[in-house]
Parts: structure tokens; C-alpha cells; sequence
């Protein structure tokens, strides 16, 4: 290569390494801040204030911001990758990585198991009931929309299975929830009972759940049916599952349509207002997202909790805590003692992958006595 | 810091850069308080170890060197130096290992327990310490002469390029080149080239080979497929990540004008265990050669002990990979399948076999020790071995493995690795004659691993046990 | 030019860019004057281990903050705890369509830093999903961040 050519090829790569960070700085600087890698200047050099810079380096670089998108949608475009998080399943399925991982993976029940009785000890003596609602995470009712390998319809065994029958062994009421939705699934159905792009089940999914909980509840006798007639409105919206936004590139979104989704409002039957929480209610209800769908979000009054009122024929109360029903909820019980006052019955849930993946893990967490 | 971050390629080096084609003199100096910065960004105290052995070995260096120094003298020297080097090494790569392990044994013998610190590994410390040990026993066995001053001999051993990942570099292939090296727009150009080789290796290839090995690796039990295609990934992955590393430092030394000599040559076209350690990180395998195999007689004191001297070097080698001993049984595997072969007279069992069947044969042997390598336990290794093989049953979720593993883009980086490693030609080779074209191609490559980089969230880094 | 020339070029350069670049050390806007109920100076005493990822969940977290200055209604004490939302985000990008009114100018969230914020009380008034609440056996009000911008002594 001649002299020239040699000396072009080192511009380029000069140009490149220099360029980013150059522009970077100017940005910074015309916007009346300081260039922000100088800050490495004014942090003490520790291992966690370096590693901090560095992050924040890389988070708040421009160049990177403005190039991830394009990445990511020719990523998609040339191999239908949706990101490390996202798995791509059958038929624009999507699926959220730790949810597999959660199912693919060794691990045991342990902590998770002490954390639930030791719950429903403290429960007890306050003369408060337990039911643990395990939910199926997406790939263990759909696996035939993640690998052609399960034949269609299927669904798998997932090691959840094993904490609750640990927990049914020590007395606690935990329905199985794994063996209602395959059951489910052998049912004629117009639209499946999870959603394609998003992590929950679908409206009637949390429906019929929920009536297969009031059965049970009904059944041990715990809570008798309630003095409230709900009546229920079809409503149907259109919404981006959370697997699609989490993507958080505009192209590869609009690759996946809006999903419609069929919902039933539960309407009080006197007022013809829709479902409202009762903080009074001897019934309180713990749990993650699952629990938020179609109830605080749209369309409201239509989701898990809504619709076991209506069964039970009474207002719930509620603590809805995205990704914390592990250790969160109960903290903010631990908290908030009021929010135990009067109660009768806790149900509990939380989705599967949080035995292993749950924000805060599985920690043991003192309630306050009862007043 | 990693090459292949945004802080290292955006910040670090290009001021380093700048600043070192500034200097009309003091570049040395400069390289090794830029190296300090490079190594600190890590933990900074990490530094005041990597000075005490460079401290060390040249006092030892100049007692050992100095004109008229007796030989009891030199040898107290020597031994301080191997001493002080291996000491530290020892204390803190294998201390919580030797700890845990001792207190095992005492626990079945009623003898007193050693307490478990918590120590913290310091990265690429069995890298310099080789380094700078090689420097004092080549100044003892007089292949070198001392260094002119500390200046030089920090310059060698914190030199950036090679100091976390390797290649281990002797003191007398830099010693010319620290007290004189010519900068030249070839080198320069060669350097940048082997360095966007090497970046896209390890960003395109073997991260994406990481996550396929992960995957496999952490079920709880896959299906035979799925644990052949994981360890294969993994063969890649490692492949990919170190000869990316040693590239990206011969590149970046090449930058500042240093010769590197190659540390990869092809190693999954061996048809041998002999010839795959001729291939695989070639500065480790002539260290151990030169500094342990030799002086403990080689193969000049009959077969026997030939063998016994094999197995010696590789337990230890494999040891020096890692403080578990899943590494020494990886290091033994090693030992066992070159001691064979030496007794089969250099030859393999598979000798009959035609050279491609032999390579891939060879690449099977290879791949049972990786297996060894990546597991954490021998207990993992022997449940993944057995998923080889079909010997556990798979569980019903194994099936869910395929959509993680088998992705288009997995597949095509399999395909791509496929095609890389069984072909004769290194980078370090191909970019020895750097043509128009070829500058061209590495244009698009480069731009593709760095916007791979921005997204991408693996990127390990595997040699923080090494 | 020399090589030293250079040099001292490049040296002036960085010199230029801090001069130039100089932080605006405390940020005073309409929204940390008016939103809420209450207004203070206040410096990020403890982040209580990592924040996690947020990838699915946008989540709340709640930071202990000493107190520097009230400039606006009343506070219990010279240490608050408040909840932050989604905290791994610059303020300016932080609002989304579940987070109700939040911004500011505040661009990560360091233990040390000093921030102007407009508060609001209780939290659970304003935001109904996960609160990463690492102090939640300790009694008192949890503040909802509405304003975070940076603020000076």
C-alpha cells in the first residue's frame, strides 16, 4: 500500500477514534457544561467511582445513543435479533429472556420456600390466611411458540411444580396454576391466553384465572361470598406488549403491530361505576405486574383482581408492587401495618421467574404485630 | 481497563496517542505511567503490587548483572527475585484455593485450619510477574544484560498492550526495542489493522460465541445437541477472545512501535495435542517450555522422566490458568494426551487417519478439555460431559434451549467461526501485507464492531482468573 | 510547529474547554419553584446499594438526602428519604406515560451531589408501582421526586 494510501487509512482511524469523543465534548460544551470526561480529574480514583465514570461515559455518549438503533434495526432486519433480553419466538412471538433462562436453568427453591412460610407463620398469628399464586411464566404455557421442538399445544414441566407441592407439604394453599392454563390451552380458543409480544396473559386469561382462585377460595371456605353484584362490559384495547417496547427502537416496534385485546370490565351493578379497590376489604391481594394489567392500566377494572372481586363478590384490597412481589410487596407491608388491619385472607402472587430473579431476592421480612 | 470499551478506545488511547507523538522525549516514561493508569483503572492500589515486582526483579536484575558478583551472590539474587515474584502470585491467586483446600484435609485429620481471607485476585498478575521473573533468570543465565535503568525494565513489564491479556513477552525481545524503535507509518497502519482484526474478533465472534456457550453451560441439563453446539461455542468463544486480545496488544504495540512476535497460529488445525500446543497461546506454551520444562531436564533424562516432566509443566500450566482444579485436571488432560503421544513416538493414535479426520479429531480431544476449562466444578463438568453423551436425562425445559441457542444471528456467527478457524491464515499474517483492499474491507468491519460494542451488554472479560 | 508546540496546544485546548464549559453550579427553573409542596437544597447522603436494571420495569428509589436548605413549605427533619423515579435515567428523559409530571435537569445520581428538588408526600399518592425501598424499616414519609435539577451550597 503506498504512502498515500497508508496515510489515508490512518485518518480514518484517527478520525473515527478522535472524532467521538471530540464531538461529544463540543456538545457538552455548547450546552454550557463542562466536557464530562474531565470529571475523571475530580473523582477520588476508587474502583466503584471509576467504574461509575465509566458507565457514565458510556451512557451518556452521543455517538453511542444515536448509533444503537441503527444497530439494533439492522440487526433485526438481517437476523431477526431483537436484543440480548428479547428472545424471537414462532410466529412473531416474543419472549423475555430471563423468563427462559428462569425455566433452562438449575436452581433451588430454598430461600424463596423459607421466605413464603415463614410469611404465612407471621400471617397466622394474626389470624390472616395465605393462598400463593404461583404464575406461569409465558414460555411454560406457550413453549411451541418459542422452539418448534415442543409440539404444538404442548406445554412443559416447569420446577416451579416443586415449590408448591414443597409449599402444599407444609400446608400452604397453593392452587396450581401451570395445570389450569394447559388444560386452557386444550380448549377452543379465539385468542391465546397470553399475549404474543408482552410478558402477562391476556385479559381473559386473567379472567378465567381469577375465577379458578374464587373456586378455590369458595371451595376451602375461607371467604364467604360478599353482599356486592359486579356486572361486566366488553371493552377492547389496543396496546404495545412490554416485550416490544422494551426493544425501545422505534423501527423494530413498528414491526410489530398494536396488539388488540379483548377485555370485561367489572362495573359495580348499583352504581354502574367500575371497580374500585376497598382498602377496608378483608381480602388483600399482593403482587407484581400480572396483578396491574387491564386493572390500573387500560382499560381498567378489568384485570386479575377486578375480576376475583367480582367472583367473590366483594372489593379487594391491593398492593401492586412491577418486579417486586418477592420481597417488595412485603416490605411495604412491613411499612404500611394498616394495610393488614381487618384482613382475613392474603393471596399472594408473583411470576415464576422471580423464585430466582425477584428485585431483592427472597428476603425474610418482619411484619409488625397485630395491633 | 478492556480494549474493547468505550472509556479505552474513545479516551485512553487516543490521548495516549496524542500525547506520546507530542513528547520529544521521555516516551518511555510516558508508556509506563499511561500503562500505570491503564492497570489502576482497575483498582488502583493493584499498581504499588505490579511496581513492587518490577522493583524486585531489577534490584535482583543489577545485583545478578554487576560486574565481578560472586555466584553464591547471583544465586541468592535469583532466588529472591523467584521468590518475592512467585510469592506474590501465590498469595494472591492461590492463597483462598490452598485455604480452602487445606482446611478440607484438616478437617478430616483434626489439624489446624488456615483462615480465609478474602483476596482480591489482581488482574493479569500471573501475566507480569512470568514477565518479569523471565527477566531475572535471563539475566542470571546471561541472555540478557540488566536494564539500563528502572525506566526500562517498568516500561517492560507495565507496557499496556501486553500487560492483562498477554502475549508474555521475554525482556529480551523488548529490551532493544524500549531503548530504540523506529516509528514508521507502515507499522502504524499494520498496528491499526491487526487491532480492528482483533476488536472484531472478540466483538463479533466471540461474545456472540459466549452467549451460546453460556446458555448451554448454565442449563440444568441439555440435550446432546445442545451440549455439543455449547462446547464447540465455547472453543470458539475462547479462541476468538484471546487471539482478539493478543492482536488488539501486537496492534496497539505496533502503534507505539513495538514488535510483538504472534501468540496464535491457527491452533484448531492441529492434528496433534503436540502440534495444538506448537498453535495455542504460543508465549505461555515456550515460557513453560524454556523456564520449567528444560530446567527440570527436559527430555534428556529418558522417557520416563520426559513424561513425568510433561505432566509436571502442563498440571502446572493449567494451574497457572486459574486457581480451581478443574484447571489442574484441564492441565493434566493436556499431559496425559502429550505424554501419549510422545510415547507413540511423536505420533498420534490417529496417525492412520487422513489430515483433515486428524485435525478434527484433535479438535474433539480439544474439546473435552475445554469442557474441563469452562466448568466451575468437577461435578459440572462430569454432568455436561454426561449431557455430551445423552448419560442424564434432559428435562422437559431443555427443549426451550433452541430458541436461545439456534437464533439466525447465533448461527450465522457459528458459520462465520467455522469458516475462520479451519483456514491456514492468522491476522497476524494476513495484515504483514496490508493492500488497498484490504484497508478498505477493515473500514466497515471496524465501524460494524463498534456499533456492536454500543449495544452489545456481554462482554466479558475472561482472563480475570488468569 | 514543534512537537512541544503541539503540546502546549492541546494542553491550552483542555484549559479552553473547562473555562468554556464551566457547570452551571445550581439550576433554579419554574417547575423546581412551583411543582409540589415542598422546595429544598439537599445532598444525596446514601444510595443504598445498586439500582437494577430496568429493562422491563420502570421502578422508584428511594435515596436518603441531607437536608442543606427549605425554600419552600416544611420538613420533619434534616434527613429525608425520597423516591426517585427510575433513577438510571437523566432527568430530562426520565417522563414517560406512567410517571406523571418528573424531570429536572439532574443527569445521573452520585452519593455526595447536591440537588434543588420540588418534593411531593407521600409517595404511594403518586406512584403506584415498584418502590425499591431499602430503608423500609424505618418509619417516616417517603418523598416523591417531581423536580430534580442540580443544586450548590
Amino acid at each position: 500500500m503506498g504512502r498515500a494510501r497508508q496515510l489515508v487509512f490512518l485518518g480514518w482511524f484517527l478520525a473515527l477514534i478522535y472524532g467521538v469523543p471530540a464531538y461529544q465534548s463540543a456538545a457538552e460544551i455548547l450546552r454550557g457544561r463542562a466536557p464530562q470526561f474531565l470529571e475523571v480529574f475530580t473523582t477520588t480514583p476508587t474502583r466503584p467511582n471509576l467504574r461509575a465514570f465509566e458507565h457514565r461515559v458510556e451512557d451518556a455518549s452521543l455517538v453511542a445513543q444515536a448509533v444503537r438503533p441503527w444497530m439494533q434495526d439492522a440487526w433485526f432486519a438481517l437476523f431477526r435479533d431483537a436484543g440480548e433480553k428479547v428472545v424471537t419466538g414462532r410466529e412473531d412471538w416474543l419472549f423475555y429472556e430471563p423468563d427462559l433462562r428462569y425455566l433452562v436453568e438449575p436452581g433451588e427453591p430454598g430461600e424463596p420456600f423459607e421466605a413464603i412460610v415463614d410469611f404465612r407463620d407471621q400471617l397466622a398469628r394474626q389470624g390472616i390466611r395465605l393462598i400463593v399464586l404461583a404464575i406461569p411464566g409465558k414460555p411454560s404455557v406457550y413453549p411451541d411458540r418459542l422452539t418448534s421442538r415442543v409440539a404444538a399445544g404442548r406445554t412443559i414441566r416447569s420446577s416451579t411444580l416443586d415449590l408448591l407441592a414443597a409449599l402444599r407439604h407444609s400446608g400452604i394453599e397453593a392452587p396450581d396454576l401451570f395445570d389450569f392454563f394447559a388444560k386452557l390451552r386444550r380448549e377452543p380458543a379465539s385468542s391465546p391466553w397470553y399475549l404474543p409480544q408482552d410478558t402477562h396473559w391476556s385479559a381473559e386469561g386473567a379472567r378465567r384465572a381469577a375465577a379458578a382462585v374464587a373456586r378455590r377460595i369458595r371451595d376451602l371456605g375461607w371467604i364467604g361470598p360478599g353482599p356486592v353484584r359486579y356486572t361486566e362490559r366488553p371493552v377492547t384495547v389496543r396496546r404495545t406488549g412490554d416485550i416490544a417496547r422494551m426493544i425501545r427502537v422505534a423501527a423494530i416496534e413498528r414491526h410489530y403491530p398494536l396488539e388488540e385485546v379483548s377485555c370485561r370490565q367489572v362495573m359495580r351493578q348499583d352504581t354502574g361505576e367500575p371497580y374500585r379497590d376497598a382498602a377496608d376489604s378483608p381480602v388483600l391481594v399482593l403482587g407484581d405486574s400480572f396483578l396491574r394489567m387491564y386493572e390500573t392500566d387500560e382499560p381498567r377494572a378489568a384485570g386479575f383482581i377486578a375480576h376475583l372481586a367480582r367472583e367473590l363478590g366483594r372489593p379487594l384490597a391491593s398492593v401492586v408492587n412491577d418486579g417486586g412481589a418477592s420481597t417488595l410487596v412485603r416490605q411495604e407491608l412491613s411499612r404500611r401495618p394498616a394495610l393488614l388491619e381487618g384482613k382475613k385472607l392474603v393471596i399472594w402472587e408473583f411470576v415464576e421467574r422471580d423464585i430466582r430473579f425477584g428485585t431483592e431476592g427472597w428476603q425474610k421480612v418482619r411484619l409488625p404485630a397485630a395491633p | 481497563m478492556v480494549f474493547t470499551t468505550h472509556i479505552f478506545l474513545f479516551y485512553f488511547l487516543p490521548v495516549v496517542l496524542l500525547l506520546y507523538y507530542l513528547l520529544p522525549r521521555h516516551r518511555n516514561a510516558f508508556l509506563t505511567l499511561a500503562s500505570y493508569v491503564f492497570y489502576g483503572w482497575w483498582e488502583p492500589w493493584f499498581v504499588v503490587l505490579m511496581m513492587f515486582s518490577t522493583v524486585l526483579d531489577y534490584v535482583c536484575g543489577g545485583i545478578i548483572g554487576a560486574p565481578g558478583a560472586s555466584r553464591a551472590r547471583r544465586r541468592a539474587a535469583l532466588l529472591a527475585a523467584i521468590c518475592g515474584d512467585l510469592g506474590l502470585l501465590a498469595f494472591f491467586k492461590y492463597y483462598s484455593f490452598a485455604a480452602e483446600n487445606w482446611n478440607r484435609l484438616a478437617a478430616v485429620f483434626g489439624a489446624g485450619s488456615l483462615p480465609l481471607l478474602h483476596v482480591v485476585l489482581p488482574i493479569g498478575i500471573s501475566f507480569y510477574t512470568f514477565e518479569s521473573m523471565s527477566y531475572t533468570i535471563d539475566v542470571y543465565r546471561g541472555i540478557v544484560k540488566p536494564a539500563r535503568n528502572f525506566s526500562d525494565l517498568s516500561c517492560f513489564v507495565s507496557l499496556f498492550p501486553h500487560l492483562v491479556a498477554g502475549p508474555i513477552v521475554r525482556y529480551n525481545v523488548l529490551a532493544e526495542q524500549i531503548a530504540y524503535r523506529e516509528h514508521t507509518l507502515e507499522k502504524f497502519t499494520c498496528g491499526i489493522a491487526l487491532f480492528i482484526l482483533g476488536f472484531a474478533k472478540k466483538i463479533l465472534l466471540a461474545n456472540p460465541m459466549g452467549s451460546v456457550a453460556d446458555a448451554a453451560f448454565s442449563a440444568a441439563a441439555p440435550l446432546p445437541l445442545d451440549a455439543w453446539v455449547g462446547v464447540v461455542a465455547y472453543a470458539f468463544q475462547i479462541y476468538f477472545d484471546f487471539s482478539g486480545y493478543s492482536d488488539m496488544a501486537i496492534g496497539l504495540g505496533r502503534m507505539f512501535g513495538f514488535v510483538i512476535p504472534k501468540n496464535f497460529a491457527s491452533p484448531y488445525l492441529a492434528a496433534s495435542i503436540t502440534d495444538f500446543w506448537r498453535r495455542w497461546h504460543i508465549s505461555l506454551s515456550t515460557w513453560l517450555r524454556d523456564y520449567l520444562y528444560v530446567p527440570l531436564g527436559g527430555n534428556r533424562r529418558g522417557l520416563r522422566r520426559t513424561y513425568v516432566n510433561l505432566a509436571l509443566v502442563m498440571l502446572l500450566g493449567g494451574l497457572w490458568h486459574g486457581a480451581n482444579w478443574t484447571f489442574v485436571a484441564w492441565g493434566g488432560y493436556h499431559g496425559v494426551l502429550l505424554a501419549f503421544e510422545r510415547w507413540l513416538g511423536k505420533k498420534t493414535a490417529y496417525e492412520w487417519l487422513p489430515r483433515r479426520a486428524q485435525v478434527a479429531a484433535t479438535f474433539v480431544l480439544v474439546l473435552f478439555s475445554w469442557v474441563l476449562f469452562r466448568a466451575a466444578s468437577f461435578h459440572q463438568a462430569a454432568a455436561y460431559l454426561g449431557a455430551m453423551f445423552g448419560a442424564r436425562p434432559a428435562g422437559d425445559a431443555a427443549a426451550l434451549l433452541a430458541s436461545e441457542m439456534y437464533t439466525p444471528h447465533r448461527l450465522a456467527v457459528l458459520a462465520a467461526c467455522v469458516a475462520a478457524c479451519f483456514q491456514p491464515m492468522e491476522v497476524y499474517d494476513w495484515v504483514e501485507r496490508l493492500t488497498w483492499q484490504k484497508a478498505v474491507a477493515l473500514a466497515p468491519l471496524f465501524l460494524a464492531a463498534a456499533g456492536a460494542m454500543f449495544t452489545q451488554t456481554f462482554n466479558p472479560f475472561l482472563y480475570f482468573q488468569f | 510547529m514543534s512537537r512541544a508546540g503541539w503540546l502546549w496546544c492541546a494542553l491550552l485546548l483542555v484549559v479552553v474547554a473547562v473555562s468554556c464549559g464551566r457547570k452551571n453550579s445550581a439550576e433554579v427553573d419554574a417547575e423546581v419553584t412551583s411543582l409540589g409542596t415542598v422546595e429544598v437544597t439537599a445532598q444525596v447522603e446514601e444510595i443504598p446499594g445498586a439500582f437494577p436494571p430496568n429493562d422491563l420495569y420502570n421502578y422508584a428509589y428511594v435515596l436518603k438526602y441531607r437536608v442543606l436548605k427549605v425554600h419552600r413549605g416544611q420538613l420533619p427533619g434534616q434527613e429525608i428519604l425520597v423516591a426517585q423515579y427510575n433513577p438510571l435515567k437523566p432527568r430530562t428523559t426520565v417522563a414517560d406515560d406512567v410517571s406523571g409530571k418528573v424531570g429536572g435537569h439532574v443527569e445521573a445520581f452520585r452519593a455526595g451531589d447536591i440537588h434543588r428538588m420540588a418534593l411531593a408526600a407521600p409517595v404511594d399518592q403518586f406512584w403506584m408501582g415498584g418502590i425499591i425501598d431499602k430503608y423500609f424499616q424505618q418509619p417516616g414519609v417517603r418523598y416523591w421526586a417531581i423536580w430534580t435539577n442540580p443544586g450548590s451550597r
